[in-house]
């Protein structure tokens, strides 16, 4: 009887025990080497596109907050999306801490010289502005020509162009030590042409802030 | 006896000489965002991380409980952590007038914010995010990811 009793209480303390941890019980260990993977849109609005795959399997992440989970050994879970609160409970932290985006300003030179053109000399004081709002800036300066000329004498010409706008952004009070240069001559073009062609849209100097 | 302090000699200087060369990995970026205990760990050694420090390829990026880190790589690309966390950059290359580009990182543990740069624009295949559990391949994105460690 009195064993009974015991019992009957014991059980009653773990129940007790139970509801008030309940909470807790959802938190059943995560298995090791978890991974979730959650697409999050651009700053435009757009979204990008990803591949989340294993010997097992593989899922595309294509719309906003598309998501999966993965355990190894297993094919990633079907495709859900997370709402925006979970997304920001449980990786608000992180975005937190994201740096500013980089941004991006390319100057313009007449040809076969190294003078900007005029619209782009206005440019420099918007880049000097723009360094401002970045922890730790650095300055990317990189020079580029069109294919008129020898792709030795371009890297040449290309430094040269890129020295000008360092100096120009120096002047306008960007601290010379953030400042990097270099030149890639007619090996990157922005619009691809054949050798020896007089295009003033490659004819210029990409400047990265980041 | 002579013979042998010269043997330790040269053992003692291959000692020193091996974390030199070991550092010899190229710059990839920099630490831009930085708050509670937040570390790079580079060549067994761990150094707490401040803004404007320089982050090598093969460094490790680890926060404590109350950390966070964000950095920024030569190629624009973006990452970020938030407490308890840690990822590894395993290679870094960017020298696009060469064509010669590359990114790898392994998520390690806990969470991070991933936006790409121009080395997943100019070649996307060439950017591999790697999880204990799975392969991640990007087309210009933004990533959250949650890695309980193995």
């Amino acid at each position: 009887m009195t064993f009974a009793r015991r019992v009957v209480v014991l059980v009653a303390v773990a129940a007790g025990l139970q509801w008030a941890c309940g909470p807790f019980r959802s938190r059943t260990p995560q298995p090791k080497g978890q991974a979730t993977v959650v697409i999050l849109p651009e700053a435009d609005g757009t979204v990008g596109r990803a591949t989340v795959s294993n010997p097992n399997g593989s899922v595309e992440l294509s719309t906003a907050r598309a998501s999966t989970r993965v355990v190894p050994g297993v094919a990633p879970e079907a495709v859900t999306i997370m709402s925006e609160e979970e997304v920001m409970r449980r990786f608000g932290a992180a975005i937190a801490a994201q740096p500013p985006a980089p941004a991006h300003f390319t100057l313009y030179f007449e040809f076969d010289s190294d003078e900007l053109t005029a619209e782009s000399q206005r440019l420099v004081s918007q880049v000097q502005d723009s360094v401002k709002l970045y922890p730790a800036p650095q300055v990317a300066v990189v020079g580029h020509t069109d294919t008129t000329g020898s792709a030795t004498a371009n890297i040449g010409l290309g430094l040269r162009r890129a020295e000008v706008v360092r100096m120009r952004l120096i002047e306008a009070g960007v601290d010379r030590s953030a400042i990097g240069v270099t030149s890639h001559g007619e090996a990157t073009l922005l619009v691809p042409t054949a050798d020896n062609v007089n295009e003033p849209r490659n004819r210029r100097v990409d400047i990265t802030v980041r | 006896m002579k013979a042998r302090q010269h043997w330790l000699v040269a053992i003692g200087l291959v000692l020193l000489a091996a974390p030199a060369f070991a550092q010899q990995s190229s710059p990839a970026g920099r630490i831009k965002v930085v708050s509670g205990s937040a570390f790079i760990v580079r060549s067994g050694g761990t150094i707490p991380a401040e803004v404007g420090q320089t982050v090598f390829e093969s460094d490790s990026l680890r926060t404590g409980d109350d950390g966070r880190l964000g950095i920024t790589l030569d190629d624009d690309t973006r990452l970020s952590l938030g407490p308890s966390s840690e990822v590894r950059l395993n290679s870094f290359r960017y020298a696009p007038a060469q064509g010669s580009v590359g990114l790898a990182m392994s998520f390690l543990r806990g969470i991070a914010v991933y936006v790409s740069g121009q080395i997943a624009k100019l070649a996307p295949d060439s950017v591999r995010l790697e999880t204990p559990s799975a392969i991640v391949g990007v087309r210009g994105t933004s990533l959250a990811l949650h890695v309980v460690p193995e």
